[in-house]
Order: C-alpha cells, then sequence, then structure tokens
C-alpha cells in the first residue's frame, strides 16, 4: 500500500524547472568584469605575503626591468631570496663594504649582460623596488645606495594606487 | 483541436534555450579569470640617486632659471632650501624655510605643498627636488612627501625627485 501510494504521488512530480536566466545575467556581468581587469595591464607581480606597499598618487605604470623586493623579512631579486632582514638591517650588507654584498654582484652580473646587450656604456635600466612601507629610510638607503654603485642609479617606487 | 494543441505544445518546447552548456563554459571561464586577475593596481614613482656627472652649462635667461629645491626630512623638522647656479646666496636664503612637527612622525605636507608651489610660480623651469630623509623617516613619510613634490591639483610642481641620503 505504502508503494502504491509513493507511485501515485511521483507520477504528480513535476520535474523542477531551474530559472537560469538570473544567474547566467549574473555570470555575464562577472565575466566582463574580469575580462576588463584582465585586459587593463598584463602584468604579473608576484607579491609576498609580509610585505605592505605604501599607497600614492602615483598615475604611472611600471615597466618591469629588475625587480626588488624588500619585505620585513628578507630581500628578493626577481622572487629569489638573496638576503634575510633583520631589525631593518638586510644581512650580508656592509654600508662600509657595499661590494663585498650578495646583491651588489648580483646587480653587476645583471649590469655586465645588459651592457653586452644593449651596446651602450651605460644602459638607460633602472630597478623597480617593491618596498614595505614601515621600512626606515636607513634600510632602503643601503640597498639604493648599493644598487648604484652596481650602476642602476635610476628606480622606480612600487607602490599602490590609491 | 487536440492534435493542434500538441503541436502548439512541442513548437513551445523546441524554443527554449538549452542554457547548460554556456553555463559549464562560464564556471570554467569565471574560475580562470579570478585566478589571474589582479586586484591591486601598482603604479610607479620614478626617483633616482645621485650620480657623478659631468658639469651642463648654466642657462643665463632669468626666466628659464632653475631651481633645485632641498628638503630635509628631519626627525621633529622639516627643512626646506634651495638652490640654482644662476643666483647668489642673498636670493637663496629668501627660500629657506623650517617647518616644525606638530606631531612626531607626521610631516606638514600641505605647507610643503604651499612652499613648492611658492617656489614653482617664481622660477616655472624649476623641476627638480632633492628629499634628504633622515635614517628613522618612515618609507611611507617618503612616498607621501614624493607624492606632495610631484604634482598639486594634477599641476606638475617637482617631477623629478631624487632621493639622498645626507651627508652629515
Amino acid at each position: 500500500m505504502p508503494f502504491g501510494n509513493l507511485r501515485a504521488r511521483n507520477k504528480k512530480l513535476v520535474p523542477p524547472k531551474l530559472m537560469i536566466t538570473s544567474m547566467m545575467d549574473m555570470f555575464t556581468i562577472i565575466l566582463i568584469f574580469l575580462l576588463f581587469q584582465f585586459s587593463e595591464k598584463p602584468e604579473n607581480i608576484h607579491m609576498l605575503e609580509d610585505i605592505e606597499l605604501p599607497q600614492s598618487t602615483a598615475k604611472m605604470d611600471h615597466t618591469e626591468t629588475i625587480k626588488l623586493v624588500l619585505t620585513q623579512k628578507g630581500l628578493h631579486i626577481n622572487n629569489d631570496l638573496i638576503a634575510g632582514v633583520r631589525k631593518g638591517k638586510v644581512i650580508g650588507l656592509d654600508p662600509q663594504n657595499p661590494k663585498a654584498s650578495v646583491l651588489y654582484q648580483l646587480l653587476e652580473k645583471e649590469y655586465a649582460k645588459t651592457v653586452q646587450k644593449s651596446d651602450a656604456k651605460q644602459p638607460k635600466e633602472h630597478i623597480l623596488l617593491l618596498c614595505d612601507k614601515r621600512h626606515s629610510f636607513k634600510t632602503i638607503n643601503d640597498i639604493v645606495k648599493t644598487a648604484a654603485l652596481a650602476g642602476y642609479p635610476n628606480f622606480q617606487f612600487g607602490v599602490l594606487k590609491e | 483541436m487536440s492534435i493542434l494543441r500538441k503541436g502548439r505544445r512541442n513548437s513551445e518546447e523546441d524554443t527554449e534555450l538549452n542554457m547548460i552548456p554556456i553555463m559549464n563554459i562560464f564556471l570554467v571561464i569565471i574560475p580562470f579569470l579570478l585566478t589571474s586577475v589582479s586586484f591591486f593596481h601598482i603604479k610607479a614613482i620614478s626617483t633616482s640617486v645621485p650620480v657623478m656627472a659631468d658639469s651642463t652649462q648654466v642657462s643665463a635667461v632669468p626666466e628659464k632659471t632653475k631651481m633645485t629645491v632641498i628638503v630635509e626630512m628631519l626627525k621633529g623638522e622639516m627643512r626646506l632650501s634651495a638652490t640654482a647656479e644662476e643666483l647668489d646666496m642673498e636670493k637663496l636664503s629668501q627660500f629657506e624655510q623650517v617647518i616644525k612637527l606638530q606631531t612626531t612622525g607626521v610631516y606638514p605636507l600641505m605647507k610643503l605643498n604651499e612652499y613648492l608651489q611658492s617656489v614653482k610660480r617664481t622660477y616655472p623651469a624649476s623641476d627638480t627636488l632633492i628629499l634628504i630623509p633622515d635614517e628613522a623617516v618612515r618609507y611611507d613619510s617618503i612616498i607621501q612627501a614624493m607624492d606632495a613634490a610631484r604634482n598639486f591639483n594634477e599641476q606638475p610642481l617637482f617631477p623629478n625627485v631624487v632621493l639622498s641620503g645626507s651627508l652629515g
């Protein structure tokens, strides 16, 4: 008896129709938004977790050549960790002898490569520096001076658009 | 009548679009785009550090005098001064100013902006500013000072900011 009742009930059941039109609308809007975001700039900056970039009114887009990232814990060059940072000081970077640091040696190599490629005595390349906003000028100055000594006096400071 | 009704019903069912494949495509595209989209828009501020260079020719025309403003960000104050090869010390001393900080670590950037506007009005060809922060000054404050120096209401003030360490 109960089975008979079920059958009779199933016959009456109409398969529910999903109203996917509204969902389609939503998806279309999201898709368009994402496509616009995607096409705005084909940049791919690998952001590390322990970095807080300062906000700025700057409107200029960066032109990436060599990327230096200074987080609270370390100094990275093109996504490779080259030195640690402790108490606002880059380990292994002596301001009195910057040429002995790994940073100088790597940048010097890069500079030599660029000179060979471009056939120019002084290539007009710069460094994109992404630096945590909590760092003091002393930490930045040591890095900036070392980079300038290696042949890169021009910088672009990476900031977040306000 | 019944045949007609059936036919009408069949034609109504045929007109329904099958949205499932489109939905499937959307479901694939959206997660892909979400993973590759950047929600942070990174911009850049160009700057340089002082380097040894050959001396350039000095223009003798007063209208073309290029004043270089020097901003020292110290612990308790902001020292402003200017230099130009064409001007004598007496004229240059008129541009010397010291702005005391009201709150520790918060630099009076509005006053700096006003000062830079006045310099720009007098010497419109000026475009270079040397920023000398104290060792303890935070990077965030340096960026804010650079913003204040670069432009005012979309008008360029001193777009060439040179970052330098203090010599003392």
